[in-house]
């Protein structure tokens, strides 16, 4: 038997959750473009829900945001007195998320508690219920399977969903979050939804990675650095790319301390204060994207920082993205990698 | 017309003329974007069709490029005007660049739909070229004066903006650059914005705060566009770069069409034209300057 819920009753769901909560969910603007936004109650109607769609943007926003408040200072005198920003503690639901989506939260979770708990991203974390839908169409910049996903990949979701025919979703409940929120709010059914076909698995990544740790100084690079413009729109579309800068606002009297993305393809990521760029021109800017997602994250922290959802591709201007540059080097691997011989081969040959 | 882009390139190259074509190609997952051709056998990969939306002109002043050597590009009507702008502000010496203008009969964007800003053409046959490819005849040439392009129906979100009382309009602009991240790619796509360092990255003192919150927003988008006002050729490469998916024409477009109504400057189309913002003429008809 399956769960079975309507459109409509999953739009009451997240209007009741948008009284006390704050619902994030596929939402077209102005120019037709859809994205994960913030849901006000009476916008519930506007949510698109057909697991076919492609959310420009990510769903991080809403766990990393792009700015957030660490601490305020305040002088007074000669002290300064310091007060911690609140702790996230209203609940969140992210609703109709793509699986490559939720997928990514398992790979943030380590960097967020390795060295320090950073209890901005786990509050949020703790406060959020993920409700994912089974892609019902992938296209060609999709290349989740290559890394792992799939179009039903459960990883990261409380809930998924499955659209049937007419306005209805088959729901998968996968964690004890999923069960409180669809408590009461499904029927049994004998319906079951499925999936799209997954894109075709084309990459070995184990050599993508092994590549990369051989080929520091590849041509390859100054290849990219010519097509690439530094634009850094692909690493804010990225539901894995994590990084930040920490700067103060305000006066010498009164201010902030905050948290605010930042951008490995901008050439101000690593400009040092005398002056030097360690990564000096784009390629060096590529390396590191890719290589931090297919060699060091992998490395430290056992998984790749790459979902395969294609959202850097699909907005390129360059038509770059993490996908063609993974094509390229699999064609140089393929050319440049003489396989290894088994060890006794090589012993054998020392003798 | 694609054959005809590939034998001249083919042939700047094989004279020695150019030491790079930079000019369309096709990538990995079937996207068009921009491609260097370096040698003769490169030539066969260049494209030409209605998904070469990019503005290649931004690449001229990149510095990874311009080590490449004298460059040809391929350019649309409107990012020959990006050129020709370049040229009068001093950015690149033109008589140093092979332009090879393609007559275009409109791109889409990356979701297949025509563009806005090929709607308001009058550059289908690019002007300022070295090279024409394509036949001039065989498009049409676009609406003629500022008043059909600006208020004939044809940039429809122009003009439903424009229309709003000032109120709902800001009301509009708050909520648009809300989504603003800060990432800067409108900047970097932008063949105009060409500053060494840029007012935003300065922060000995910060002059603009890097936060992505209403006031920081609304002070670098405003910004950007007092910057580009009168300099702004239309071409859209920010809005087809923003990754918050605001309409960023819309506030260059603005400032493009006072340009155009009051002071009659279109941009990027009079070579050796003075700056309008850096220009003043005694023609004026405000009388504080006289």
């Amino acid at each position: 038997m399956s769960q079975v819920i309507s459109l409509a009753d999953i739009r009451r769901l997240a209007a009741d959750f948008a009284q006390s909560g704050i619902v994030a969910a596929p939402l077209p603007t102005d120019s037709g473009k859809v994205f994960y936004q913030k849901v006000a109650a009476e916008e519930v109607q506007n949510i698109v829900l057909d697991g076919s769609l492609k959310c420009v943007n990510s769903i991080k926003e809403f766990l990393f945001p792009r700015h957030e408040v660490l601490y305020t200072f305040l002088r007074k005198g000669n002290d300064v007195e310091l007060t911690d920003a609140p702790v996230f503690d209203t609940p969140q639901l992210i609703l109709g998320c793509r699986p490559c989506e939720s997928a990514s939260l398992p790979i943030l979770d380590p960097v967020f508690a390795w060295d320090f708990n950073d209890r901005f991203f786990q509050s949020r974390r703790a406060m959020t219920t993920v409700v994912s839908i089974a892609c019902q169409k992938a296209d060609s910049d999709c290349f989740c399977t290559d890394v792992g996903g799939s179009p039903e990949n459960t990883s990261g979701a409380d809930a998924i969903l499955y659209p049937l025919d007419g306005d209805r979703f088959e729901v998968r409940l996968l964690t004890e979050k999923g069960k409180v929120l669809f408590a009461g709010k499904t029927t049994e059914s004998s319906d079951v939804g499925h999936a799209c076909e997954g894109p075709k698995a084309t990459l070995d990544t184990a050599k993508i990675t092994r590549w990369l740790n051989s080929h520091f100084n590849d041509p390859l690079w100054s290849e990219l650095a010519h097509q690439c413009v530094g634009c850094g729109a692909c690493t804010s579309v990225c539901p894995t790319c994590h990084c930040f800068d920490i700067v103060d606002e305000g006066s010498y009297q009164k201010g902030r301390r905050v948290k605010n993305w930042d951008y490995c393809q901008s050439a101000l990521f690593t400009l040092h204060a005398s002056g030097h760029n360690p990564r000096p021109d784009q390629g060096a800017r590529q390396r590191q994207r890719i290589t931090h997602k297919f060699a060091i994250y992998p490395e430290k922290f056992g998984a790749i920082l790459c979902t395969g959802c294609g959202n850097c591709s699909r907005l390129c201007s360059a038509a770059l993205g993490i996908k063609p540059a993974l094509e390229k080097i699999s064609s140089e691997a393929a050319e440049d990698l003489m396989p290894v011989p088994p060890l006794w081969v090589r012993n054998t040959q020392d003798k | 017309m694609q054959n005809q882009l590939q034998d001249l390139a083919r042939r700047l190259l094989a004279e020695k003329k150019v030491d790079v074509v930079i000019g369309y190609g096709l990538s990995g997952n079937g996207r068009v974007g921009a491609f260097f051709a370096t040698d003769e056998g490169q030539c066969d990969k260049l494209v030409w069709n209605e998904h070469c939306t990019q503005n290649l002109v931004v690449y001229l002043t990149r510095p990874e490029v311009k080590k490449l050597g004298r460059a040809a590009i391929v350019v649309k009507g409107c990012d020959a005007r990006a050129l020709v702008v370049l040229a009068n502000e001093g950015q690149l010496q033109r008589e140093e660049v092979i332009a090879i203008g393609m007559v275009c009969a409109g791109v889409v964007d990356e979701g297949g739909q025509r563009c806005a800003k090929c709607e308001i053409c009058t550059s289908r046959a690019p002007a300022n070229v070295d090279e024409v490819i394509g036949d001039p005849a065989s498009v049409p040439a676009g609406p003629a004066s500022a008043e059909e392009r600006f208020a004939g129906g044809k940039y429809v979100k122009l003009e439903k903006l424009r229309a709003m009382p000032r109120a709902e309009r800001f009301a509009w602009w708050k909520k648009e650059l809300s989504r603003c991240v800060r990432c800067s790619a409108c900047r970097q796509v932008c063949p105009l914005c060409y500053c060494k360092v840029c007012v935003a990255d300065k922060n000995r003192p910060v002059r603009i705060e890097t936060s992505a919150t209403p006031s920081a927003n609304f002070a670098w988008n405003i910004l950007r566009a007092f910057h580009l006002a009168g300099r702004c050729v239309g071409c859209g490469a920010c809005t087809a770069a923003c990754p918050a998916g605001i309409d960023l024409d819309l506030l260059n477009l603005t400032l493009a069409q006072t340009a155009e109504t009051e002071f009659g400057a279109v941009s990027g189309t009079v070579p050796g034209a003075l700056p309008l913002i850096g220009s003043f003429s005694q023609e004026d008809k405000e009388d504080f300057i006289q």
